[in-house]
């Protein structure tokens, strides 16, 4: 075993969106078509506690984040242990957490959590996140996201091909995720 | 409460004890006693009071974990600000190509018109 790694702190954002819980707990953990907030990729899992979870290119083709669900409680708390497949860190562990605010609006928050100094995202998945939660907000309230984050898919789309070996569906079926 | 509007946000951090605050949660989340720790001068009272301001503009988001009170900074509303003053002189080639798309799906227009006479 390599030298212990020590933890890093959790990494927590929170936002406030205009649209019911209900609505907002729905996109979250849709499954099956693309989630446009969340890097446009389609979530696949059964949801239920201790189901496996995956996160794939609109193509299916890829896997971007594989995990298991922690906890399911709707529409309050949604979590699930984190591995990104391009990265050889460790899995962390997501936390969603949802509350009704006065006026019909939402409170999201985002905890990343488990974090060591052995990760090298911890830096880099903060600003994720961020985008995340921006075109979520974006999504809910007006029904579109930004040219921006459109054009960004399209060329994620087009580059595909260039994505390591760690990202395809056979390589997840493999290694067991 | 709705956070559309940035002037909590710019209220919030017009204070140089609570932008010295944020300083402290930059590297990750403090309690509110190790806070007051770093503010001798002021009073626990006090601190929750500023505490309390950057809470209502969203800047910080407290957490219970266990006993403790962690309070962590929010990096949400410092994007917006940023999103909405800083970004749009870094990102000139997302509107070159918006403008590009744009001028190659002009119908040419006619420039042209025949006069009357």
């Amino acid at each position: 075993m390599t030298t212990a790694a020590k933890p890093l702190p959790n990494q927590v954002l929170s936002i406030e969106i205009k649209a019911p819980i209900d609505r907002v707990w729905r996109e979250i953990t849709k499954t099956g078509a693309i989630q446009r907030a969340t890097n446009n990729t389609i979530l696949e899992s059964a949801m239920t506690a201790g189901a496996k979870l995956r996160y794939y290119s609109p193509s299916r083709k890829r896997v971007f984040v594989v995990g298991e669900i922690v906890e399911i409680n709707a529409p309050k708390k949604f979590s699930h242990t984190w591995k990104f497949t391009m990265s050889p860190d460790d899995p962390t562990l997501v936390t969603w957490e949802l509350s009704e605010v006065a006026g019909g609006a939402t409170r999201v928050t985002l905890t990343h959590s488990r974090w060591t100094n052995a990760a090298k995202m911890y830096k880099s998945v903060g600003k994720t996140w961020q985008e995340i939660l921006r075109l979520l907000k974006l999504e809910l309230e007006t029904g579109d996201i930004d040219l921006k984050a459109k054009m960004m898919y399209g060329m994620m789309g087009a580059f595909e091909f260039m994505l390591p070996k760690t990202t395809t569906v056979d390589y997840a079926n493999q290694v067991g995720w | 409460m709705a956070r559309e509007d940035l002037e909590p946000v710019w209220r919030a951090i017009a204070s140089p004890i609570r932008r010295r605050m944020m300083d402290l949660l930059r590297d990750g989340p403090v309690s509110t006693g190790a806070l007051s720790e770093s503010f001798r001068d002021l009073s626990r009272f006090a601190v929750m009071q500023h505490l309390r301001v950057l809470e209502e503009a969203d800047l910080v988001v407290p957490r219970r974990e266990g006993r403790t009170r962690l309070n962590y900074l929010n990096p949400v509303p410092i994007q917006r600000i940023y999103d909405r003053w800083v970004s749009r002189y870094q990102a000139p080639w997302t509107e070159s190509l918006v403008s590009l798309k744009g001028a190659l799906e002009t119908e040419p227009s006619a420039t042209r018109k025949r006069s009357a006479s």
